[in-house]
């Protein structure tokens, strides 16, 4: 018989919404805000993440705070406990990618980190 | 000849199912089973899940043409303003748990500024108010293309845009939901809420097409049958 709790996401999600069930749980405020420049750190990625190999390293800057919610190198394993603040990065594509067009310099992409991930440039 | 044996095999009366199929299946029963849910609870799910489509996200998109409070809200929470077009996040279904993260995020495209979306990771989409994904946007060549060639893959939608409208990706990949508010497109001046909502189609709320009086669906795109299929 397992031991995991299959009921706790229903338990506390329900009624409030993933992840604004997880509102106040960072333990302070958000390290960055809207408009720091910020690195993406090449972290060991071996069981599980959702940062892009190619954001790795690159230098962008804070577009959105958007919420608390653990990190999904954790929750991916259950570990609900601690959260962290996520941020929206837009990255210049000529930063991403070196082939892309200097046509198109102002073209821009932007995806999702947690604080774990971002570094003050 | 060794390999000629097959030839004269009877065609398969139905497809076969993929193993991920059998899954599903096996998963279910145990779970009907358990008693976590009854083959009743799973149907109506399974019918709620296929009737959902784009027409509120439309209709968000219309709403906040017209009304300039609801396109406050619209911006600044969406999941409230979601309630307006009939969609209540935290219980689409009507019963159950949530489905799907509940933090929903409209990119609002202007002149000199187009929005597309993609998740190159999987194929995270707002499902309770765009329903389920076109199978394009699950492919891994629409995922990894887009991030990298925007330009390219949306001339491919047949929307080619021209060098002074910057194009930003939206890769949507933790627990933010993204649908693009286009422009409002010249020749709808005096139209009404519904014939907005009619031109908003499910290519716009993603980005691979631009909202045109006159055009109420997405655009056919031609199938290229492979020359070499795979033999299964």
């Amino acid at each position: 018989m397992s031991q995991h709790d299959r009921t706790h996401h229903a338990r506390i999600a329900t009624g409030k919404g993933d992840p604004q069930c997880f509102a106040g749980t960072a333990g302070g405020p958000p390290k960055f805000k809207v408009g720091d420049r910020v690195r993406i750190k090449d972290m060991p990625d071996i069981f599980y993440t959702r940062c892009q190999v190619y954001t790795r390293g690159a230098v962008g800057e804070v577009a959105v705070v958007t919420h608390e919610s653990p990190a999904p190198e954790d929750e991916a394993w259950g570990h609900v406990d601690k959260s962290e603040w996520f941020y929206i990065v837009r990255f210049k594509q000529t930063d991403l990618w070196p082939e892309y067009p200097a046509a198109f310099a102002n073209d821009t992409l932007q995806t999702e980190f947690s604080e774990r991930w971002l570094e003050a440039v | 000849m060794s390999h000629d044996h097959d030839h004269n095999a009877p065609a398969a009366m139905v497809d076969e199912i993929s193993d991920f199929e059998a899954l599903e299946i096996a998963v279910r029963e145990i779970c009907i089973e358990k008693g976590l849910f009854s083959a009743e609870d799973h149907r109506k799910f399974t019918e709620f899940a296929e009737h959902i489509g784009p027409t509120p996200a439309a209709r968000m998109v219309a709403k906040a043409w017209l009304d300039p409070e609801y396109k406050k809200l619209v911006m600044t929470d969406a999941i409230a303003a979601s309630k307006a077009v009939g969609v209540d996040y935290l219980n689409p279904t009507g019963f159950g748990t949530p489905s799907d993260y509940t933090d929903l995020r409209v990119l609002e495209d202007t002149p000199s500024v187009h929005h597309v979306v993609v998740c190159t990771l999987c194929s995270c989409y707002p499902r309770p108010i765009l329903g389920f994904q076109p199978e394009w946007y699950r492919t891994p060549n629409y995922r990894r293309r887009l991030v990298r060639w925007p330009r390219q893959v949306l001339a491919e939608f047949g929307l080619t845009l021209p060098a002074e409208v910057d194009v930003r990706v939206e890769d949507s990949n933790q627990k933010c939901r993204f649908i693009v508010m286009p422009v409002r497109p010249a020749g709808t001046e005096g139209w009404t809420e519904d014939q907005l909502t009619e031109i908003v189609t499910r290519d716009c709320l993603i980005g691979v097409a631009l909202p045109k009086p006159g055009v109420t669906s997405n655009l056919e795109l031609p199938v290229h049958r492979a020359a070499k299929p795979a033999h299964h």
